[in-house]
């Protein structure tokens, strides 16, 4: 396999570029001055993904670039936001997550509160806590989200709105 | 190095929908793409759906493994795949020139997803004769399977499905994501079961668009 972990394919399914390895991360030593060097010559591409295809081993993208390429990983190797998958003299692949999208969810009293961490918990959100609020990642259409807390929201236990950014 | 392994594909949805005929139809068609294919079953108490693949004829029976779930089978697929990524170790240590690992779900209902540490890429399978309202029912597997399978398409006009109007929802339903009906038994009109096949190749074993 060639040094800079990507290949065109084996077996029957030979065909785009394929990415096999984390080479480590942009902000090791070892990595990040190369990345720079390259960062001056425009030679570094990004695959930008959704948090959420950080756990894929195998998965097919289109670059910053416009480049199409997949990633095939070793299953103990796993996706990271700064994840090198390429590095030579000439050019760089680095995988960057997107920014999130977050539902602030503020319950009106503390029985509003168990209520509603109940019910993220049972539809298996991903969370995080701010102080009283509940974040719920936006891992799909908004209404997804909006439909399942009507209750809340026209009984007036929570109050919800987005915020973007944040990775 | 470490070497990459078989890419592993998730097959969920509920009881009864076509997942083991499913999987039955694709053996033929990955087989003659020169795809080396091996599967594991999960049955709640019992390895019904295993014997049925080993006795089919479709695959060297040494390729299946069984899982019995014991209790609610997405709790295997999802909450802790351990059993289930144990199956298909062995199946890889086994068989090492394996491209493809079929992971196959007990029956469950439209909650049942798959955890991305188990399997790259799955898909759900309903199937028809089930109500036309199951993709409108927005339930997390139908949402959230990179591929929605509608089987049994031969039976909408006997239980009154408007077939075209279920998978024109669906797709919409999808947010365009894509959603392919299939008849895994008899005459496949349109050939559902091989785009599924194609699409799967070109998903996650990297295949050309349109390759045969």
């Amino acid at each position: 396999m060639p040094h800079d972990g990507h290949h065109h394919g084996d077996g029957p399914e030979a065909a785009l570029p394929v990415f096999t390895a984390i080479l480590g991360s942009r902000h090791d030593p070892a990595l990040a001055e190369a990345l720079h060097r390259l960062e001056h010559a425009h030679a570094v591409d990004e695959l930008i993904l959704p948090r959420a295809d950080l756990a894929r081993r195998r998965l097919r993208a289109v670059t910053r670039a416009g480049r199409e390429v997949a990633v095939a990983l070793p299953r103990e190797q796993k996706l990271s936001d700064g994840a090198v998958l390429a590095l030579d003299g000439a050019a760089a692949l680095v995988v960057r997550v997107e920014a999130e999208r977050w539902l602030r969810l503020a319950p009106a009293d503390a029985a509003a509160a168990l209520a509603l961490g109940y019910h993220a918990g049972n539809l298996h959100w991903r969370v995080r806590f701010d102080g009283a609020d509940l974040m719920v990642a936006l891992e799909g259409p908004d209404a997804t989200y909006l439909d399942r807390l009507r209750d809340f929201l026209e009984t007036g236990r929570a109050t919800a709105s987005v915020e973007e950014g944040g990775a | 190095m470490s070497r990459v392994g078989a890419a592993r594909v998730g097959v969920g949805g509920p009881v009864g929908s076509g997942k083991t005929a499913l999987i039955e139809a694709m053996i033929p068609r990955l087989t003659a793409a020169g795809v080396e294919v091996a599967v594991v079953t999960n049955d709640l108490v019992t390895q019904e759906d295993a014997e049925r693949l080993r006795r089919s004829g479709l695959i060297d029976p040494a390729r299946v493994r069984a899982v019995e779930a014991g209790a609610c089978p997405h709790t295997v697929i999802r909450e802790d795949p351990t059993l289930n990524i144990a199956a298909a170790d062995d199946l890889e240590a086994a068989f090492p020139g394996l491209d493809l690992i079929l992971i196959e779900s007990g029956g469950d209902n439209l909650a049942s997803t798959f955890s991305l540490d188990l399997v790259d890429w799955w898909m759900f399978v309903i199937d028809v004769a089930q109500g036309d309202d199951i993709p409108r029912k927005r339930g997390p597997g139908p949402m959230q399977a990179d591929l929605l399978v509608i089987n049994k398409l031969d039976l909408a006009p006997h239980v009154g499905v408007d077939a075209a109007a279920t998978l024109a929802e669906a797709t919409a339903i999808r947010g365009g994501r894509p959603t392919i009906a299939c008849r895994c038994r008899g005459a496949d009109a349109g050939d559902g079961v091989g785009r599924i096949v194609a699409h799967l190749r070109e998903q996650v074993l990297f295949a050309t668009a349109g390759a045969a």
